[in-house]
C-alpha cells in the first residue's frame, strides 16, 4: 500500500471550517483532525464527538480526596486520643474543613490526570502534520488521501476557500 | 478605535516578549535588592530570635500575620476573575484573566512565606506536617492553624495548576512564533499542544471543572484564614461574620491590586485596545460592591457589639474607634468603604489616574483593616491589666518590604517572559464579537 | 396569535384562580380558629414563619431582575421579566406585616423579660416603626424599578384594564428614551439591592434572631438575606417551569435558561449552607455558653435535632447531589419538584430557628395540620398575586417574536 498523502486546508473563518468538514465527511477523502487556535462550539458540534470523560477522573479524585481528608483528620486525632479544648476526639464539624479542602485537592488532581491522559499530553506526536499557523489566526483541517487523489483533495480545499499545505509523508511511527 | 484581529492581538502580545530594555533589568535588580533586604532581615531573625519583631504580650500576632492575610486576600480576587467570572460567562474578564491568575499564584507564594517567618524557629515547621516520626506525634487537625496548612497548600497547588493549564494554548502560540532557544523552551513548556480537536474537546471540559472547583476553594480558603481569629474567644475576633467578611474584603483588596498592576501594564505594553477602559470600569464597579459589603460588615459588627450588651465586647469596639489605634480604624473605614464610592461617578471610574490612585488607597486601607482586627483585637482583650500596644520593628518593616518587592519582582519577570494577556481567550472574545455582528 | 395565547392563559387562570382563593379562605379560617383556641401563639408562630418565608421569596425573586440588569447579564432572557412579577406580592407582604402587630404579645418572647438595657432597641414601637419604614422603602424601590422595567416591555396593543390605563398615562409623562429608562433602572435597581441587604439584615435581626434576645450572631442578618435570594430563585424557577409547561416553546424560555438558573440556584444552595456552617463552626468551636445554648437546643437535643437533620438533608444534601447532574437542571418538571421541596425545607428551617424560642420546652415538634393549612393560605396569596400581575401585564412572558 503506498503511503497516504496528508494535506491541510487552512481557513480563516469558523463557518468555512464547518462547511469544509461537512463536505469532507461526504467525500471519499479521510478526515483526520482540525487544529484551531480557539475552542469552537460550531466546529465541535459539526464533528459530533462523544462527550469528554475527564469529569469521571475529577469525580473519582474528589471521592478519594474526601475519604483521605477525613481519614487523615480522624486518624491523627485518634493517635492523641485525649480530649482537647472540650471537643470530642473525633469532631466532625471541624474535620469537615479538612475533608472539604482535600476533596477539592483530590478533584483537581483527578482533573489534571484526566486532562493529561485524555488529551495525550505531554507528547510531541501532535506535531506530525501540524502547521504553526494553526495557533495564530488559521483553522487547519487535515485530511488524507491516496497519492493519486492528491490533486483532487488540493482542489477540494481550494474550492472551500482555504490555503493549502501539502505535507511530506512522515514515516509511520507505531504510536500514531 | 481599530478593531482587534487575531493577528494584531498576537502581534501586540508577542511584542511584549521581545528582549527587554536596560531599564527593565534595572527595575528587576532594584526589586531583587528589596527581596535580599527582606531575606537578610529574616536571616537575622532566625539567628537572633523571634523577639526582634515587635510582637509580645498581649499582641503576639503582628505584621507577619497581617501581611499573611493581606497577601492571601490579594490572591483571592485573581481566582474570582479567572474562575468565578468564567462560570458567569462575563466576557470582560478575558483581557485581565491571565495577569490576575498570575497575581494569585505569586501572592499565595508570598503569603505562604509568612507562617514560616512567624514561626521564628522556622526549622520546626515539620511539627505541622503529618509525617510518621519516632515520637509517634501527629498534628491535631482540630486546630485552625492546621486548617491553614491544608487550605493554603491546596490553594497554592490548585492555583498553580489552573494557571498553567490556562496558559498551555498560549505557550503553544508563543512557541510557534519564536525561534532558537525560546522556541525550544516553549516547545517543552507547551507540552506539545497543537489545538487539535481531540485536545480541545477535553481541555474545555477540564477547564470548566477547574473553574467550578476553584470557586468554593476561594470561599473556603479565606474562611479558613478568618477562622484563625474567629475560632478563638478574643472579643472583636470571635464573631460569626468573619468568614464572608474576610472573603469580601479579600476580593476588595485583590481587585484594587488588579487595577494597580493592570494600569501600568497596559500603558507600558500598549494594551489599551485589549484591556480597555470598559474592563477597568467593570473592575471599579465591582470594587464599589465589595466596599459596600465590607462597610455593611463594619456596621453590623458595631450594631451587634452594642446589641450584645456584653461590656467587654462593647469596650473593644469603643476602643477600636476611639482608642490608641483609632487612626487605623479611620483609614480602614475611609479608604475601604467611603473612597471607593467615588467610583459611582462615571468620570472617576473612567479616568486612569483616579482608578490608579483609588486602587492604591484601597490597598492601603485594607492593610489597615487587618491591622485593626489583628493587632487591635488582642491589644484590648478581656483583662484590662493585660492591655498593651504593639508597634512593628525595623526588622518587621524590612521583611514587609521584602515581601512586597518579591511579589513585584516575580510579576515583573513574568510580564516580560510569558504572555501577560490570554491570547486564546481574547481570540474567543474577538470571534464571538464577529459572530454576533454576523 | 399572541392575543389568542393571552386569552387562553387568562381563561386557564380564571379556572385555576378559584382553587387558590379557596386555599386562602381555608388558611384564614384555620388561622382564626387557631387564634380562638387555647393556643393563639401557635397560630401566630405559623403566621410569622409564613410571613417571613413568602416575603423573602418575593423580595429575593425581584432581586434577581435587579442584579441581572446591573451586571448587564444577557443569559437570563425572559426570566428577568418573570421575576418582576413577584413585586405583586409586595403590598400583600406589607399588609401582612402590619397585621403582625396584632399578635405582638404572642410573637415576641422578650416582651416580658428583663432585657438589661436592650429595651432601647427591642421595644414594640421602635421595632415596628423601623421595620415599617424599612419594608416601605424596599418595596417602593422595587416598584420604582418595576415601573421603569415594564415601560421598556410595554405593548400598548394589549387589552387594557383600569390599572394598565393608569400606568400607561403615568408612563406617557415619564421619559420615553430607552437609554434614560435603563439608566433609571440601574439607579433604582442598585438602590433596591442596597435596601435589600440592609432591610433583610434588619428583619433577620428583629424578627428571627431577637426571639432569643440574649443570643447573637453577627452573620445572622446576612444569612437571612442569602436565604431569601436562595428561595426567591427557587420560586422563580417554579414559575418559569409552570409557564414553560403551559406554553411550551411560546414562552421563550429555553432549556439552557433552566440550566443557567439551575446552576445559580445550586450555587446559592451551597452559599446558604456555607453561611449556616460558618455560624455553626464559630459557635461550636468557641464553646461559649451564651452562644452555644441556641445551637445545642436546635441541633443536638430532642425534639429539634430531628428537624435539624431533616432541614440539612432536604435543603443541602439532596439538592447538592441531585443538581450536580446537568440534564436534571434542564428539565422544568424536575426543577419544579426540587425547588418546591427545597422551599418546604426552608419553611422547616424557619420553624427550626423560631420554634424553640416561641414554644419553649416542648416535647415534640410543634407542627401539625393547621400549620400546613395556614401555609397553603399564604401560598394561595402568592399565586394569586403573581397570577394577577401576569394577567394584567402579559408582556412579562414574551412570546418568541417579542424577544
Amino acid at each position: 500500500m503506498p503511503p497516504k498523502r496528508h494535506i491541510m486546508g487552512l481557513f480563516k473563518s469558523e463557518d468555512k471550517v464547518v462547511a469544509a468538514i461537512n463536505a469532507l465527511k461526504q467525500s471519499s477523502y479521510e478526515f483526520i483532525r482540525v487544529n484551531t487556535p480557539i475552542p469552537s462550539h460550531k466546529i465541535m458540534d459539526a464533528l459530533k464527538l462523544k462527550s469528554s470523560q475527564v469529569g469521571w477522573f475529577t469525580l473519582c479524585g474528589g471521592i478519594l480526596g474526601f475519604i483521605a481528608g477525613f481519614a487523615l483528620a480522624i486518624f491523627t486525632a485518634t493517635r492523641w486520643n485525649l480530649i482537647v479544648s472540650g471537643k470530642p476526639i473525633i469532631a466532625i464539624i471541624p474535620f469537615v474543613v479538612v475533608g472539604f479542602e482535600v476533596t477539592i485537592l483530590g478533584a483537581v488532581f483527578g482533573n489534571v490526570i484526566g486532562l493529561l491522559t485524555q488529551t495525550r499530553l505531554p507528547s510531541f506526536r501532535w506535531f506530525k502534520y501540524y502547521d504553526a499557523r494553526c495557533s495564530g489566526e488559521h483553522f487547519g483541517v487535515l485530511a488524507a488521501c491516496e497519492p493519486m487523489q492528491e490533486d483532487g483533495l488540493k482542489d477540494f480545499f481550494q474550492e472551500q476557500g482555504a490555503e493549502v499545505r501539502i505535507f511530506e509523508t512522515i514515516k509511520e511511527s507505531p504510536q500514531l | 478605535m481599530p478593531r482587534l484581529t487575531f493577528t494584531s492581538l498576537d502581534q501586540t502580545i508577542l511584542n511584549t516578549l521581545t528582549p527587554p530594555k536596560r531599564y527593565y533589568w534595572g527595575i528587576v535588580f532594584l526589586l531583587f535588592l528589596g527581596v535580599m533586604l527582606g531575606a537578610s532581615c529574616w536571616a537575622y531573625q532566625i539567628f537572633t530570635g523571634i523577639g526582634v519583631g515587635g510582637q509580645n504580650n498581649p499582641v503576639a500576632w503582628g505584621t507577619y500575620l497581617i501581611n499573611f492575610v493581606f497577601w492571601v486576600g490579594i490572591a483571592h480576587s485573581g481566582t474570582l476573575i479567572s474562575a468565578i467570572l468564567h462560570l458567569f460567562r462575563a466576557g470582560w474578564r478575558n483581557p485581565i484573566a491571565r495577569a490576575a491568575e498570575t497575581m494569585t499564584v505569586f501572592a499565595v507564594c508570598v503569603a505562604g512565606l509568612f507562617p514560616f517567618i512567624h514561626l521564628g524557629r522556622a526549622w520546626q515547621v515539620y511539627y505541622m506536617l503529618p509525617l510518621p516520626n519516632q515520637r509517634l506525634l501527629w498534628p491535631n487537625f482540630l486546630s485552625p492553624l492546621m486548617f491553614d496548612v491544608i487550605a493554603i497548600s491546596t490553594y497554592l497547588t490548585v492555583s498553580s495548576l489552573f494557571w498553567y493549564t490556562g496558559m498551555l494554548p498560549d505557550l503553544a502560540a508563543v512557541r510557534d512564533r519564536s525561534t532558537g532557544t525560546r522556541h525550544k523552551i516553549f516547545k517543552y513548556l507547551s507540552f506539545g499542544w497543537t489545538g487539535a480537536h481531540e485536545q480541545w474537546r477535553h481541555y474545555t471540559r477540564g477547564y470548566l471543572f477547574f473553574a467550578a472547583l476553584a470557586t468554593p476553594l476561594v470561599i473556603s480558603v479565606h474562611s479558613v484564614v478568618s477562622w484563625d481569629f474567629a475560632l478563638g474567644i478574643v472579643p472583636g475576633w470571635h464573631t460569626t461574620i468573619f468568614a464572608p467578611y474576610f472573603v469580601a474584603g479579600a476580593i476588595h483588596s485583590g481587585l484594587a491590586m488588579v487595577l494597580t498592576l493592570m494600569i501600568p501594564l497596559r500603558k507600558l505594553f500598549k494594551y489599551e485596545d485589549i484591556i480597555t477602559i470598559e474592563v477597568l470600569q467593570n473592575v471599579a464597579k465591582t470594587i464599589v460592591l465589595t466596599g459596600l459589603i465590607v462597610g455593611l460588615a463594619y456596621g453590623t459588627e458595631y450594631f451587634i457589639a452594642w446589641y450584645s450588651h456584653n461590656s467587654i465586647e462593647m469596650e473593644q469596639f469603643r476602643w477600636r474607634a476611639l482608642g490608641d489605634y483609632r487612626w487605623g480604624f479611620f483609614f480602614m473605614v475611609l479608604c475601604n468603604t467611603l473612597v471607593p464610592l467615588l467610583f459611582l461617578f462615571r468620570k472617576v471610574r473612567t479616568t486612569i489616574v483616579s482608578l490608579f490612585v483609588i486602587s492604591l488607597i484601597v490597598n492601603f486601607g485594607m492593610w489597615w483593616e487587618r491591622f485593626v482586627i489583628i493587632a487591635g483585637g488582642v491589644a484590648h482583650g478581656f483583662a484590662p491589666h493585660a492591655w498593651g500596644l504593639y508597634a512593628p520593628t525595623m526588622i518587621e518593616y524590612g521583611i514587609m518590604l521584602g515581601a512586597f518587592c518579591l511579589f513585584f519582582f516575580l510579576f515583573v519577570l513574568f510580564a516580560k517572559h510569558l504572555p501577560s494577556v490570554s491570547m486564546t481567550e481574547m481570540k474567543e472574545t474577538i470571534a464571538e464579537g464577529a459572530g454576533h455582528a454576523a | 396569535m399572541i392575543e389568542n395565547d393571552t386569552k387562553n392563559m387568562q381563561i386557564n387562570q380564571t379556572k385555576a384562580y378559584w382553587v387558590f382563593f379557596i386555599l386562602v379562605a381555608i388558611g384564614v379560617a384555620t388561622f382564626i380558629f387557631g387564634l380562638a383556641s387555647g393556643h393563639p401563639e401557635r397560630a401566630w408562630q405559623a403566621y410569622l414563619i409564613n410571613f417571613l418565608l413568602w416575603s423573602a421569596i418575593a423580595q429575593g425573586a425581584v432581586l434577581f431582575s435587579t442584579v441581572m440588569h446591573i451586571t448587564k447579564a444577557r443569559w437570563s432572557g425572559p426570566i428577568s421579566g418573570l421575576s418582576e412579577s413577584f413585586t405583586a406580592f409586595f403590598p400583600l407582604s406589607f399588609i401582612l406585616f402590619l397585621l403582625l402587630f396584632l399578635g405582638r404579645t404572642h410573637i415576641f418572647p422578650w416582651l416580658h423579660e428583663d432585657l438589661h438595657g436592650k429595651e432601647v432597641w427591642l421595644n414594640i414601637p421602635f421595632l415596628f416603626w423601623r421595620d415599617f419604614f424599612g419594608l416601605l422603602i424596599l418595596y417602593l424601590l422595587g416598584f420604582a424599578y418595576l415601573f421603569n422595567a415594564l415601560q421598556l416591555k410595554f405593548d400598548p396593543n394589549q387589552p387594557s384594564g383600569k390599572i394598565r390605563k393608569y400606568i400607561y398615562n403615568a408612563w406617557k409623562q415619564n421619559h420615553r428614551d430607552p437609554e434614560r429608562i435603563k439608566g433609571r433602572m440601574t439607579i433604582y435597581g442598585g438602590l433596591y439591592i442596597l435596601a435589600f441587604a440592609v432591610v433583610l439584615c434588619l428583619i433577620g435581626f428583629d424578627l428571627v434572631m431577637s426571639m432569643d434576645p440574649h443570643w447573637i450572631s453577627t452573620l445572622f442578618g446576612a444569612y437571612h438575606f442569602v436565604k431569601s435570594f436562595f428561595i426567591g430563585l427557587g420560586a422563580l424557577i417554579i414559575l418559569a417551569a409552570v409557564i414553560r409547561l403551559k406554553q411550551g416553546e411560546g414562552s421563550g424560555i429555553k432549556p439552557n435558561h433552566f440550566h443557567d438558573i439551575g446552576k445559580l440556584f445550586f450555587g446559592f444552595c451551597l452559599l446558604w449552607a456555607d453561611f449556616f456552617y460558618v455560624q455553626l463552626m464559630v459557635i461550636y468551636y468557641g464553646n461559649i455558653p451564651e452562644e452555644t445554648h441556641y445551637v445545642i437546643v436546635r441541633t443536638m437535643l430532642a425534639p429539634w435535632n430531628k428537624l435539624a437533620w431533616a432541614v440539612f438533608i432536604i435543603c443541602f444534601i439532596g439538592p447538592f447531589f441531585i443538581l450536580l447532574n446537568q440534564r436534571i437542571k434542564t428539565k422544568p418538571v424536575l426543577m419544579l419538584t426540587i425547588c418546591s421541596i427545597v422551599i418546604v425545607g426552608i419553611w422547616l428551617e424557619h420553624l427550626l430557628l423560631l420554634g424553640p424560642a416561641l414554644s419553649h420546652d416542648v416535647q415534640s415538634i410543634p407542627l401539625n395540620l393547621s400549620d400546613g393549612l395556614i401555609s397553603l393560605g399564604f401560598l394561595g396569596l402568592m399565586v394569586i398575586a403573581v397570577g394577577y400581575f401576569l394577567k394584567v401585564f402579559p408582556e412579562a412572558v414574551p412570546a418568541m417574536e417579542n424577544n
